[in-house]
């Protein structure tokens, strides 16, 4: 079975785009890498290719719950950690207090 | 940092996620009808997010626990109500048929009738684990926060749970016991099965099946032992198969022959190996091995060994493969392969006894011969039999040889050149070797090196003279009483080198060598001793020549003499005289006077150089060349022509001869009166008259009457018409080649050999004492048996007896007053 879903996925990979869609509830779109936006469970549950589901298939998650400036921090995070993923002595990321409670929901929420 | 920005407020979100009230019932409407979606292969038309956040929401409003079981009571009813249904029309009669009996449907319709089956539950499995797998992601939310928080199990792991009890332990129909688990266990086995007989089955289906027996657990905790594989399947597979196999063995051990069922089994075991790879587990292949060999090997080695065409089959049809298989599965089972070597030992005891026996019997087998030739003439008949009798001895040797030859060629093609067998085989060479039915190996083996040595080694490569050698060696490794070899070899080798016989004395060096590498300097000492005698006695010869060239007298019928003079200690001289009526005390022969006169020059010149040493002349064991005038007498050509012989004979011949010499042509003597005038030993006297007489090649003397035989009252004439073609003629003394012992020789032998391993027991006994003082009884038995080892196996009585033979003479005493018998040791 597992080697069957490596062969699936695979497959899928094959016409997947390299960016996908993130909209928050006011209407921005942020075009971001693929690899980047998996970094967040939820976010890669949506759009597994094996599972079919509308997001999958349209390369766009919507997320009602999660305004623009938002998401647009949630990103830039992704992105931070994506480029440092295997470095040591990473500079902090650089969080507005004020955001600090709406960033903690979206994390919990997108289980980033 | 937060702190230093002091003027920003941290916000509250704006409009709280869970500010608004969640509908519960609503809520999980909309999830439960995705579900369904999802069941039926329909998601592509749901959101991920929508369905993630109606599930957040829930578990948000801390209504995890109520999800999880609407979730579970979902799963519950879908199995039961759709999935099952499904599963219980794959029941198909044929599936079910063979869960009673065998009977009534053919292998093919069954194995559809199974593949089927196999394939709808493993359908079946397969969707329902897809299903849970995006089930759980949704649920995701519920998985991170409710399920760990509350130590319940993921709901992926629970909805597995469900699979089993809904769809596997759900019985197969409703009138039957059985349930689904059990039916596929066994169409499993009865997959297994068809492959077994030869039936290609599709191994990739089993082998998912399996797999998911693998992922299910018997318990909710999911332990290793108690997944469903080990638990209701790996059972019952290692006891059917054990089951198969034993029926399978008895059938192949009465139908086949011990080579086709080695062939067989090896190709089972690996069958088994390799069906555990590709379609079970290989963590069943160490006990599915088990299986295999305990049904097909180690309840069964015993018979395969003994079967007509097992082991000894074998070995005489040098079925080398075969041989090779038997190891192989022995050595699976067990790692000292005893019953093998069991077997192999028996063989080569029997086959070593066949050859004591042969040779026994060769050596018997002449006697009503010989007494057949007795009628005509007794003389020349011992010998033929005696010659056989060595003929018997080469031939037991070589026997023995290829024998080996035969178990070392076996030992590396189809053993491995294993240790502990080969362990085994030398222990059974030295069993029949020195078996107590068969006493004359010692023997044997050092008249197959005399043979060697006097004729054998003729033109050959150093290369095979050292293999001869090798082979004697590896026979003498086998023999325990070495020194009864010692003593023959002794008696052999004293003759070869008296007598001239050796071919080469380089070869007797390398065999001593030799000798001494196997066995010890002990030994050999002695059997270098004799050569040193013999290389002194070189030295004596030609300085005695010069002694008498020295002397002056130049003397044209001078007697060149060439001498060895023997350490009495070092030569086995008893065995060389033919006199043991001459109870030990030899009789001086009387030389003539001609002999006689450089006799005492040579005691003189000797005592000249070793004084006190005393000479004692063994002439019995001499020759002489002696050049001989005989008188014309009518050729064949009509001319008349004095001939001239060059004569080697004995000792004792050239003083028969020259008895002859003082003799006027037509006188006689008696037997009794050359005994009486030479005093030669009677034996010695009538072989060399035979030799002088009666050998037609060499008759110097005539007798009368003309007989084979030689009696008291023969008369003996000098034969003038003596006809040979060759100048020099080699008069060969009867029987004075080596040959095997007669009976009463033997007895001699042995006694002699008894008497002198009583002086190498006693020297050891008191060597032990004299170190440890005090020692119990049974502690210096050992150790003088340990010590006595590398020479011979003396027997327990023989050194008790010498212990006691000690104390009466005051070497040792016995401790007085110990539970254990005790000695001390006195100085």
């Amino acid at each position: 079975m597992a080697d069957a879903d490596a062969t699936a996925d695979a497959d899928a990979n094959a016409n997947l785009t390299e960016y996908v869609t993130l909209v928050s509830n006011d209407g921005f779109e942020f075009k971001i890498l693929r690899s980047a936006a998996y970094l967040a469970g939820a976010i890669k549950n949506s759009l597994k290719p094996t599972y079919g589901f509308k997001e999958g298939s349209e390369n766009r998650v919507d997320l009602p719950t999660i305004n623009g400036v938002v998401l647009e921090k949630v990103c830039e995070y992704l992105y931070y950690n994506q480029k440092h993923a295997e470095s040591k002595d990473v500079p902090d990321m650089e969080i507005p207090p004020e955001l600090c409670l709406e960033l903690l929901i979206a994390a919990d929420y997108l289980d980033v | 940092m937060i702190a230093g920005r002091g003027r920003q407020r941290i916000r509250p979100p704006r409009r709280g996620l869970h500010g608004d009230e969640v509908d519960f019932e609503n809520t999980w409407g909309i999830i439960a009808s995705a579900f369904r979606e999802i069941h039926t292969k329909n998601a592509s038309r749901l959101s991920y997010e929508e369905l993630y956040r109606h599930a957040y929401r829930i578990v948000l409003k801390k209504k995890g626990e109520e999800l999880y079981a609407r979730v579970r009571q979902f799963e519950h009813e879908w199995l039961s109500n759709e999935v099952r249904g499904s599963v219980q029309a794959l029941f198909s009669p044929n599936v079910l048929a063979n869960t009673q009996s065998l009977g009534g449907t053919t292998a093919n319709e069954r194995r559809v009738a199974g593949e089927k089956f196999l394939k709808g539950l493993k359908q079946a499995w397969g969707d329902h684990q897809v299903c849970m797998s995006m089930l759980a992601d949704v649920l995701m939310y519920m998985d991170r926060v409710y399920c760990q928080d509350n130590r319940r199990p993921s709901i992926y792991t629970a909805a597995m749970m469900l699979f089993r009890d809904d769809i596997l332990k759900t019985p197969t129909s409703d009138a039957e016991g059985r349930v689904v688990l059990g039916l596929l266990t066994h169409v499993i086995l009865d997959q297994i099965q068809m492959e077994r007989d030869g039936d290609v089955i599709d191994k990739h289906l089993i082998k998912s099946c399996v797999y998911m027996l693998e992922g299910l657990h018997d318990d909710d905790k999911e332990s290793e032992e108690l997944r469903l594989y080990n638990v209701s399947f790996e059972r019952e597979y290692l006891d059917t198969s054990r089951e198969f196999y034993h029926q399978e063995a008895e059938l192949l051990l009465r139908d086949s022959d011990a080579g086709a069922y080695c062939r067989h089994a090896r190709r089972r075991i690996y069958e088994e190996e390799e069906r555990c790879k590709s379609t079970l587990l290989e963590s069943t292949s160490p006990r599915i091995q088990k299986v295999v060999e305990d049904e097909l090997i180690k309840h069964r080695i015993h018979e395969l060994v003994e079967m007509e065409s097992g082991v000894r089959f074998m070995i005489d049809n040098e079925r080398l493969d075969e041989l090779n298989l038997i190891y192989d599965l022995n050595n699976r089972v067990d790692g000292n392969k005893s019953e093998l070597t069991r077997a192999i030992q028996k063989r080569i005891v029997d086959m070593g006894t066949d050859a004591n026996k042969a040779a026994i019997a060769a050596s018997q087998s002449t006697a009503p011969a010989a007494d057949a030739g007795g009628e005509k003439g007794k003389g020349p008949a011992p010998e033929r039999n005696s010659n056989q009798q060595t003929v018997a001895a080469i031939k037991w040797v070589e026997d023995v040889l290829q024998l080996k030859d035969k178990f070392d060629k076996v030992w590396r093609e189809s053993f491995n050149s294993d240790n502990l067998l080969q362990t085994a085989l030398t222990r059974s060479f030295a069993d029949f070797i020195n078996s107590s039915a068969f006493p004359r190996s010692s023997e044997y083996i050092s008249l197959f090196i005399d043979e060697n040595m006097k004729k054998g080694i003729k033109g050959k490569t150093e290369m095979e003279i050292d293999n001869v050698l090798e082979k004697a060696i590896i026979l003498l490794r086998y023999v325990q009483d070495k020194d009864l070899f010692e003593r023959y070899y002794k008696k052999h080798l004293c003759r070869r080198l008296l007598m001239n016989k050796s071919i080469s004395n380089e070869v007797e060096k390398q065999m001593i060598s030799k000798m001494k590498i196997e066995l010890g300097n002990n030994f050999t000492l002695k059997l270098e001793a004799m050569f040193k005698d013999m290389t002194i006695s070189e030295e004596l010869t030609s300085g005695f020549k010069h002694h008498v060239e020295g002397l002056g007298e130049k003397d044209p019928r001078r007697i060149e003499l060439a001498i060895n003079v023997l350490t009495s200690m070092t030569w086995p001289l008893e065995t060389m005289g033919s006199s043991d009526d001459d109870g030990g005390k030899r009789p001086k022969c009387n030389f003539p006077i001609a002999i006689d006169r450089i006799r005492r020059g040579f005691e003189k010149y000797y005592n000249q150089k070793h004084s006190g040493r005393q000479l004692t002349w063994l002439a019995n064991m001499g020759s002489a060349d002696i050049k001989a005038l005989f008188s014309k007498i009518p050729q064949k050509d009509g001319t008349f022509k004095e001939r001239r012989h060059e004569l080697n004979v004995s000792t004792y011949g050239m003083i028969i001869l020259l008895l002859f010499n003082e003799l006027p042509a037509t006188q006689h003597l008696t037997f009794e009166e050359i005994q009486a005038q030479t005093n030669i030993p009677v034996n010695d006297l009538i072989r060399n008259l035979q030799s002088l007489a009666v050998a037609p090649k060499t008759r110097i003397l005539l007798k009368e009457p003309m007989s084979k035989d030689v009696r008291p009252t023969d008369r003996f004439f000098f034969n003038e018409g003596f006809n040979a073609k060759f100048v020099k003629i080699k008069v060969g003394v009867v029987s004075s080649g080596n040959k095997v012992e007669s009976d009463r020789e033997r007895r001699e032998t042995e006694k002699k050999n008894d008497d002198s391993r009583g002086f190498c027991i006693e020297a050891a006994v008191v060597r032990i004492m004299k170190q440890r003082k005090e020692l119990a009884h049974q502690q210096l038995v050992m150790e003088t048996l340990s010590q006595l080892a590398g020479q011979f196996k003396p027997e327990v009585n023989m050194i008790k007896k010498r212990i006691e033979s000690l104390i009466e003479r005051e070497y040792l005493e016995r401790i007085e007053g110990v539970t254990i018998d005790s000695y001390r040791y006195l100085a």
